[in-house]
């Protein structure tokens, strides 16, 4: 009996360390290409869910509602590479840290202002109700997070890897310089890979909000895990998230049963310091030589 | 110089005469607590300065030791029945032990990684204040009373004098503190890691206790917070809060304590200004016309890019309509405060309190302080006399990445007084031999005899400690730093004085001496009129003569340089050719790795030639460049066929 309900917490926090895995993966994309991550990326989800939200509600269908948000998710991505990430790539300072910050503080207050503070529930056509595969309820909702973490991440890889400008993307990854001495540009695809990562969090904000509800600090655990997610895995590696955000889901369902909900967030949070002071790249990450 | 003294000193006097006073004259309460909180502000944000300015580091976990000292303060109250001053040491404390404890695995880390780790200790501390009810009280808060001083009940008044105090007294050890080799330490390694361990000074501890200090001055300040208002809740230390600090310190200016101070002084007040309409549309229009003026400025003068001129204006902009169209200012004051942030980060990097700094010194016409006469050089690099021992031995030495093997069983001797020479073909392994010998890479096989001693490995610290020094083929200053400080830095022996005498500020006539012998230095390299310059401003071939001058202040048995000529202009490099000279004639053995065969020709002693990670050639300059296996690793061609062929230079 014990074990059954050890492992129903499991699995539903697996499912939800899904979707921690595909924000961690929108840090990779950007990272990847220009070593520089949103830290207002929490922010990110919890606009374009709004906005998402504000779409259902004005009559969008849900089918349409999906490109839509995404479509807004990358124009944020755009707007904050241009706003907060190029000056500071230029000047090869680190000011990017604080100026994503800075936009995630302002989206928060706007949303705060434009849709209230308060929670409000995501209609959704999937099904809410509970199936059961081997003594384990799992809700439609809950499958609906998978594929579409899934199918996310599985197009831009295959984007990355059968494209043109995929190949571009994975050739201004591997060496910048290099990229642009063969002719493209490495300011472009950076503001590819903040469009695609702007896509990828407004992709999470749809998947979760109907299990979450939409609310302006819906975003701010959330993104918490991400980094944990992100930095334990390594931030090259997207196999890596994958299992990594299933593992950490898991670890915290089981923490907040154990020692009461107030204490979930902790195990991301310790796994994280403790990632970076054994292992500053990551569990999947490849540790670089230091040249002089 | 007195002038300078009078000006600098006084301003302080007279803001501290000032401070003091106002609970005097002004018999407000609401004022007092402003006050009262500014101070707090103060200590907290001189704190932040330390990881944000000096380390260069974007440090989130402030506010979280805030809360800490905090609630630390309050429980010693309350359960173990401290005094207030055993109160204030233990928030004090539990700063400098958490910060330490969270330095260490963030030692390592650089940029994201490290703002990362210390949002996730904020997390955590947030989380643990709030479950852990049976001590903190949870949400629910924490009250508590304020001890009594020796009897007697602080007022309002007197709690603020503490406070104002408190200030003081963390100003002038700051000052102190960050004007010696600490200090100098701290800036070195936000801008060269590598050359901050390799100069002997040490990355680790001094990034440990860089943040250690600035953490316990925010568990400092939290201590006197809750003292203050004697109530807690966790939710006070948030998020929201850090970037509020860190707005603070941008805003203000960083590196600089009038810059906390003024950071302080804004974050207390904003909240009353924004709940002023006519006030805020006041304030938002004269950001407007700055940025505008500003702007246009840099973009005439061509000095900023165009976006750094523009996008101030549109922020500030969007602050004066928005200013117009919402009806209550409060509940958008987060949105306004990032909109003030982004135009100073990104129009304004150096801060009001630097932009202030810069334009006053004009104004007042002050003159940097005066230097030292130069030290007699033989003072400082005595002359060695050299028996023709042998000095330095490779045993065989190897160094694999993955499949490469960069270097593969190199076996040299390295005599006293000589110049060793080093060279081979590009990628043929010199600098990594060098990079092993050096301790920034560990070796894969063998090993380094210093003097008969096996040098540490795999530390560039250690072996610097050892008597090793170096230069880098990619230069590898402290671009932020002046000359004079780059050299002052790596000074051996120079700084004794603890870190509490530090304090006191009783470091000061050993940090004359270092400037004096710093000066011989630069004097050697022909640099000592640019004493003041920052590095990064100095042109190409002043920056390699800098970096052989920072060398040699290590005093080292061993120089190692790595193609000190790369890209020189040809009169830098008969400039080279004289300094080496000079170094020889004092009897310091080098390491010479070069690719200009007529500067090696002219310096070396012995050769030792390196190709693909092995030794094929060694003896004079000559000799070498007639060795078929020489000529033919250059030339590629049979070496019957090449004979004569000399090898470029």
């Amino acid at each position: 009996m014990n074990l059954d309900i050890i492992a129903q917490m499991a699995v539903s926090g697996a499912l939800m360390g899904l979707v921690y895995a595909l924000i961690a993966y929108g840090f990779q994309l950007t990272f990847a290409t220009s070593k520089s991550i949103n830290f207002g990326q929490g922010e990110l989800v919890m606009l374009s869910a709004f906005f998402s939200l504000t779409l259902l509600d004005l009559g969008v269908p849900y089918w349409l509602m999906v490109p839509g948000g995404l479509m807004f998710g990358a124009a944020m991505g755009l707007v904050v590479e241009r706003a907060c990430v190029r000056l500071s790539l230029e000047q090869k300072s680190e000011g990017w840290i604080l100026l994503t910050i800075i936009f995630g503080l302002l989206g928060f207050s706007a949303a705060e202002n434009i849709w209230g503070r308060d929670d409000r529930p995501f209609p959704s056509p999937i099904s809410a109700d509970a199936m059961d595969f081997f003594g384990i309820s799992i809700t439609g909702l809950e499958i609906s997070v998978a594929i579409g973490v899934f199918l996310v991440m599985g197009v831009i890889e295959l984007f990355k890897r059968r494209t043109l400008m995929g190949k571009a993307f994975e050739a201004v990854s591997a060496d910048r310089d290099a990229a642009e001495l063969m002719g493209i540009s490495a300011t472009h695809t950076i503001m590819l890979s903040y469009g695609l990562s702007g896509m990828v969090a407004a992709m999470a904000g749809i998947l979760i909000s109907p299990i979450t509800t939409v609310g302006p600090t819906m975003a701010s655990a959330l993104i918490l895990k991400a980094f944990s997610v992100a930095v334990v895995a390594g931030l090259d590696s997207g196999f890596g998230v994958v299992v990594i955000g299933i593992c950490l889901g898991a670890l915290e369902s089981l923490t907040s049963f154990y020692l009461g909900s107030g204490w979930r967030e902790a195990p991301g949070l310790i796994l994280l310091i403790l990632a970076l002071a054994v292992r500053p790249n990551g569990v999947f990450g490849k540790a670089s030589i230091r040249k002089v | 110089m007195l002038k300078r003294i009078l000006l600098l000193r006084g301003t302080e006097i007279i803001a501290l005469m000032l401070l003091a006073s106002i609970p005097l004259t002004v018999n407000n309460s609401y004022v007092l607590g402003l006050l009262t909180l500014l101070t707090i502000y103060g200590i907290l944000l001189i704190g932040l300065d330390v990881t944000v300015g000096y380390l260069g580091q974007v440090n989130l976990a402030q506010a979280a030791f805030l809360g800490l000292g905090a609630y630390a303060a309050a429980l010693s109250v309350t359960v173990l029945g401290f005094g207030m001053m055993g109160a204030l040491g233990v928030s004090m404390l539990i700063g400098l032990v958490l910060g330490g404890l969270l330095a260490f695995p963030a030692l390592r880390l650089e940029g994201p990684q490290f703002a990362l780790a210390t949002l996730s200790f904020s997390a955590l501390a947030t989380t643990v204040l709030n479950e852990w009810d049976g001590l903190t009280g949870g949400a629910q808060g924490l009250s508590l009373n304020r001890p009594d001083f020796f009897g007697h009940a602080y007022d309002a008044p007197g709690f603020y004098w503490l406070c104002l105090i408190m200030l003081a007294l963390v100003w002038m050890a700051m000052r102190n503190l960050l004007a010696s080799q600490w200090g100098r330490a701290f800036e070195a390694l936000r801008d060269s890691p590598i050359a901050t361990d390799a100069m002997g000074v040490g990355t680790f501890r001094h990034k440990v206790a860089g943040f250690a200090l600035g953490s316990s001055l925010g568990g400092l300040a939290g201590g006197l917070y809750a003292f203050n208002f004697q109530y807690l809740q966790p939710q006070s230390f948030t998020y929201d809060l850090m970037v509020i600090l860190l707005l603070g310190v941008v805003l203000g200016g960083r590196k600089s304590l009038w810059g906390a101070f003024f950071g302080a002084s804004l974050i207390v007040l904003l909240p009353n200004l924004l709940s002023n309409r006519l006030l805020f549309e006041i304030i938002s229009a004269a950001g407007l016309l700055l940025a505008v003026a500003a702007g246009s400025r840099g973009w005439m003068k061509k000095t900023t890019r165009p976006f750094q001129a523009l996008a101030p204006v549109v922020a500030m902009g969007l602050l004066v309509v928005g200013g117009f169209m919402v009806e209550n200012t409060e509940n958008w004051r987060k949105a306004i405060f990032a909109l003030m942030l982004f135009s100073v980060v990104v129009g304004l990097p150096d801060g009001i309190m630097g932009f202030a700094a810069r334009y006053l010194t004009r104004l007042f016409r002050i003159a940097p302080s005066t230097l030292p006469s130069a030290s007699n050089l033989d003072d400082v690099l005595p002359l060695k006399q050299s028996d023709n021992g042998v000095l330095l031995e490779l045993k065989d030495l190897k160094r694999y990445f993955g499949g490469v093997k960069a270097v593969d069983g190199i076996c040299m001797t390295v005599r006293k007084g000589h110049v060793h020479g080093l060279i081979g073909p590009n990628g043929s392994g010199k600098s990594t031999a060098v990079n092993v010998i050096s301790g920034l890479y560990a070796p894969t096989a063998g090993e380094v005899l210093l003097l008969g001693i096996a040098l540490p490995t795999g530390s560039l610290f250690k072996v610097a400690r050892a008597g090793v020094s170096r230069t880098f083929q990619n230069l590898q200053l402290f671009g932020e730093l002046s000359a004079l400080d780059n050299v002052m830095l790596a000074m051996k022996g120079a700084y004794r004085v603890p870190l509490p005498l530090v304090l006191l500020g009783l470091s000061k006539a050993e940090g004359h001496r270092a400037q004096a012998d710093a000066l011989a230095l630069l004097e050697l390299v022909g640099l000592k009129d640019q004493a003041r310059v920052h590095a990064k401003d100095l042109t190409y071939g002043s920056q390699r003569f800098l970096e052989i001058a920072r060398a040699l202040a290590r005093k080292p048995e061993l120089l190692i340089l790595d193609e000190p000529a790369a890209g020189l202009a040809h009169p830098d490099v008969s400039v080279l050719v004289s300094i080496i000279k000079t170094i020889r004639q004092r009897g310091i053995t080098m390491i010479l790795i070069e690719h200009h065969m007529d500067v090696v020709s002219e310096l070396c002693d012995v050769v030792t030639v390196i190709d693909s990670g092995q030794v094929i050639a060694q003896g004079t300059a000559d000799e070498v460049k007639r060795d078929p296996k020489v000529i033919k690793a250059y030339l590629g061609a049979a070496a019957d066929e090449a004979d004569a062929t000399p090898v470029p230079a």
